[in-house]
């Protein structure tokens, strides 16, 4: 099941499918990249960033960037 | 010649910078500490090296105005080393930037920093494997209690600029020059 990854419940994972073009690069050297196991770790209220896992380390993302990530959901 | 630290924001780039020159720049468990660069200068061989601190950088592709400062003072030194500082405990995403400095030509030596933070985790690195896929030296340290930091100096002689294009290819070979111990 696809998902993006703002959609995601806490401690769901998956992998991620899709980076949109405008931050592909961007969020790359923090270590978010096609194909990457990825978990939510956090999610901030009122729209604020979330937190995910990715390679045993933690990087926060804003909601925004979140909702251009498309994640495959591990059943 | 002129040493820059480069590396992610928060990986201890201003501790190795003091260690180093014997300075003394705010470090603190903080990413972003380091907004404008310092300079500083060191002895090696008998000469004085100038050795720059720069402002943490998730990638060359800058993103805010620290980052602008750490890709335009490694774009104006074409001719620099550059250490790669990295936390062991996030290798990966490390690896990533390195790669990027070591694709723009520069002679990049790695510097596994946190390397206690890394076995907290139980993470291991092969630090002799990585140095024979990538082609430069890589050197566990602890800088904030000064383990390592020797190796690192006596290593720079290694660094040299290596072709991506060999590194993907599995044809990139290290040479020692000694004075770090290992065989």
């Amino acid at each position: 099941m696809e998902k993006r990854l703002s959609e995601l419940n806490f401690d769901e994972e998956g992998t991620v499918k899709e980076i949109d073009e405008s931050l592909l690069r961007q969020v790359a050297g923090m270590g978010v990249r096609i194909g990457k196991n990825i978990r939510m770790a956090t999610k901030q209220p009122m729209k604020g960033p979330v937190v995910v896992e990715v390679d045993k380390s933690f990087t926060s993302l804003g909601r925004s960037m979140a909702e251009k990530i498309v994640v495959e959901v591990k059943k | 010649m002129k040493i820059l630290l480069m590396g992610h924001p928060n990986v201890g780039k201003s501790v190795f910078f003091n260690r180093l020159t014997g300075a003394n720049v705010i470090e603190s468990n903080y990413s972003g500490t380091t907004v404008d660069y310092t300079c500083g200068y060191m002895s090696l061989d008998g000469k004085e090296v100038e050795v720059v601190d720069v402002p943490g950088t998730f990638s060359l592709d800058p993103k805010d105005r620290a980052e602008e400062v750490a890709v335009a003072m490694l774009k104006e030194a074409k001719d620099a080393y550059v250490i790669c500082v990295i936390d062991s405990s996030k290798l990966e995403r490390g690896l990533y930037l390195a790669l990027q400095i070591i694709e723009e030509g520069y002679s990049v030596i790695i510097a596994l920093n946190m390397d206690d933070v890394a076995e907290d985790k139980n993470i291991e690195i092969d630090n002799q494997k990585l140095e024979q896929i990538l082609g430069v030296p890589v050197v566990s340290t602890i800088a904030i209690e000064n383990i390592g930091i020797s190796n690192v100096i006596s290593r720079l002689k290694d660094a040299k600029p290596v072709d991506v294009e060999d590194i993907t290819a599995g044809r990139v070979e290290i040479h020692h020059c000694g004075g770090c111990g290992c065989t």
